[in-house]
């Protein structure tokens, strides 16, 4: 089923927690909502699940007006962040809920029921635990549970809040690659919304990127990660560091050094602000060229294939994160406490009157 | 095989369990225990045919039938209504709503006998609330239907103050799991919240009963204790004291420690399956 949200708009006494939004999901489709707290990503899934009213705006399912539509008749799959399981049932009674609570007409006989609960648990991988109650599970085995139960009415939608934000990291990773590939046996629209960047990036077709209840930019995981709209999405989705300049007829200076920036050619004398990933950072024993900026080497962590380093800059005294390879690390030499030349690449600039961090 | 040192108390920072323990225990035994056995002893002064034909005399069966009948009426009606206020004051917010939650504990602070005398003077065949029983053809004051309305009124405040904190910690969540699932409002409250109350109002339900069963002062004013329908118990102990027949008063009081005993460890019983069920194994 497809998702189609038209300018939705929703306030929380004098808070405006999502400005505007226009979206379109299209059948089969996993998205995430990616922002952080505050950013009124949650808010716009309750509106999409029914559980939350807005105070303008319509939501369309396959192209049908479903805004006046209460929770119960919009048929959505719901997985909380804290699981929101019955303690007074068992698993295989949890799973159960959504068939049992039919209607006499519509609700299928306990033997059917029975067979999909024994279909879900075997999806869900917990086939013996079906007589546990909630409180014997882990983190982990609940949100499946929460999941199962949720797939158990069969929605056309599937919308998960923070479903992985309670678990540690190892199960973190485990439960979203398995939601993947459930999410491509199954192929039901799913919208899930987070704020860790991996995850989204991980997980999802395509990133809704929310800020200040606002959509920042939209996209393929590449498309979001390479060419980030703005400095907000660039700086949200992984490491950077920031690199302050003054900008003028396409050329910034960042401290003591110069670089041409052909696409800001007609601007003048502007506040930039660069950003650079920690793995464009290069590193020379020796400056090459005028590119190159003094640094002294703080803090080298140095486990696992990738080398992490920090390092101040010796003309602003601006720290600077650097990522380098093994190789590369051990062909240097490096140690902490030496003066090294950093030179930053693939910078990416943005001329921002009211951005700051 | 080795011998291992008991293992009562644990490591922590703040020591004295020896000192509080002790304490405890003389203070349970000098105020609770002590006490109530010599309900007992007084009790054994009189052999078993004296007994029985004092416990069993038509007129306390009479009265019994009226305690424990009412004050199970009173515990039930109370457990109702308890988890409706409760509700009220937990869920949604208006004006007055303090004030209303402080009246709750008001049967609490009250003075019986100040009870027994307005609900007598309310309930009374021309009192304010009286009259329009006498209009149902019913009568309220100096009935059974008067020790219930007494019963009632003094057991309010348990349910509520048991409930309420549970309700408040509950979770909205489940709520909207059970409504996204398909289950309408009916059964979101059967199915998920009541299950999740039961033990609370099963605690309220006891408290409730027991208060009710000991209840004097309220009762005494609007039953009327007529000998074989409107006496209760406790006022038949006091009549036996009036007497001077101690031994007799105390068989009485015996039974009802018995009855009452096995009536609070079945509730505390089923108290105990209903928050135990969904974990053990």
């Amino acid at each position: 089923m497809s998702i189609e949200i038209r300018n939705i708009n929703k306030q929380f006494g004098s808070f405006t927690a999502l400005k505007d939004i226009n979206l379109k999901i299209s059948t089969g489709e996993l998205v995430a909502l990616l922002g952080p707290s505050g950013s009124g990503k949650t808010t716009l899934l309750r509106i999409i699940a029914g559980l939350e009213v807005a105070n303008q705006g319509c939501i369309l399912f396959n192209g049908e007006d479903a805004t006046s539509r209460n929770v119960q008749q919009r048929h959505v799959g719901f997985v909380f962040q804290h699981y929101a399981l019955f303690r007074h049932m068992t698993v295989s009674e949890n799973i159960a809920f959504g068939l049992k609570v039919r209607p006499r007409h519509t609700r299928p006989s306990a033997k059917e029921i029975q067979a999909k609960v024994q279909q879900l648990l075997d999806l869900i991988k917990l086939e013996g635990l079906a007589n546990r109650y909630p409180t014997q599970l882990s983190g982990g085995q609940r949100q499946r549970v929460a999941l199962a139960r949720a797939l158990a009415v069969e929605p056309q939608v599937l919308l998960l809040d923070e479903p992985f934000g309670a678990l540690d990291a190892k199960v973190r990773k485990e439960l979203r690659r398995w939601l993947r590939r459930l999410h491509d046996e199954l192929h039901v629209t799913s919208v899930f919304v987070t704020h860790d960047q991996e995850e989204a990036l991980d997980v999802a077709d395509r990133i809704v990127i929310l800020n200040d209840g606002q959509i920042e930019q939209m996209g393929t995981p590449e498309e979001v990660y390479e060419h980030p709209k703005s400095s907000f999405v660039y700086d949200f989705l992984g490491n950077v560091n920031l690199f302050h300049g003054r900008i003028h007829q396409g050329r910034v200076s960042i401290g003591s050094i110069e670089l041409d920036v052909p696409e800001y050619a007609d601007a003048v004398d502007k506040q930039a602000v660069s950003y650079v990933r920690p793995y464009n950072i290069e590193i020379e024993r020796e400056a090459q060229g005028q590119e190159f900026i003094p640094a002294r080497i703080l803090f080298i962590r140095s486990v696992g294939p990738i080398v992490h380093l920090e390092l101040k800059r010796e003309d602003t005294g601006d720290l600077v994160e650097a990522e380098l390879s093994k190789e590369r690390y051990q062909a240097l030499q490096l140690k902490a406490g030496e003066n090294v030349f950093v030179k930053p690449k693939d910078l990416k600039i943005f001329i921002h009157e009211d951005y700051c961090i | 095989m080795p011998l291992r040192p008991l293992e009562i108390k644990k490591y922590s920072i703040l020591p004295g369990f020896g000192l509080t323990m002790g304490f405890t225990l003389m203070y349970m035994g000098f105020l609770v225990v002590l006490p109530l056995s010599t309900v007992f002893i007084q009790t054994a002064g009189i052999d078993w045919t004296q007994f029985w034909n004092i416990v069993a005399a038509p007129r306390l069966v009479a009265s019994y039938k009226l305690s424990f009948g009412a004050a199970f009426i009173a515990a039930l009606i109370n457990t109702i209504f308890g988890l409706l206020v409760a509700w009220v004051l937990v869920r949604y917010s208006f004006p007055g709503k303090r004030v209303i939650d402080g009246l709750i504990d008001l049967p609490f602070a009250l003075p019986t006998a100040v009870a027994g005398i307005t609900l007598t003077t309310l309930y009374a065949p021309h009192g304010w609330l009286g009259k329009y029983f006498t209009f149902l053809a019913l009568k309220a004051a100096f009935t059974p239907l008067g020790v219930v309305i007494a019963l009632t009124f003094i057991g309010l405040p348990f349910v509520v103050r048991m409930v309420q904190p549970v309700l408040e910690t509950l979770d909205q969540e489940r709520e909207e799991a059970a409504a996204s699932l398909g289950a309408d409002r009916l059964q979101t409250f059967t199915k998920v919240i009541f299950p999740e109350l039961l033990p609370a109002l099963l605690a309220g339900f006891a408290l409730a009963f027991a208060r009710a069963l000991g209840e004097y002062g309220s009762v005494v004013f609007i039953s009327g204790n007529m000998p074989m329908r409107t006496e209760i118990t406790p006022l038949l102990i006091m009549t036996k004291l009036e007497q001077f027949d101690y031994a007799g008063a105390n068989a009485i009081a015996s039974v009802m420690l018995i009855v009452s005993f096995m009536l609070l460890l079945l509730v505390n019983i089923l108290q105990w399956w209903s928050i135990n069920r969904h974990t053990d194994h």
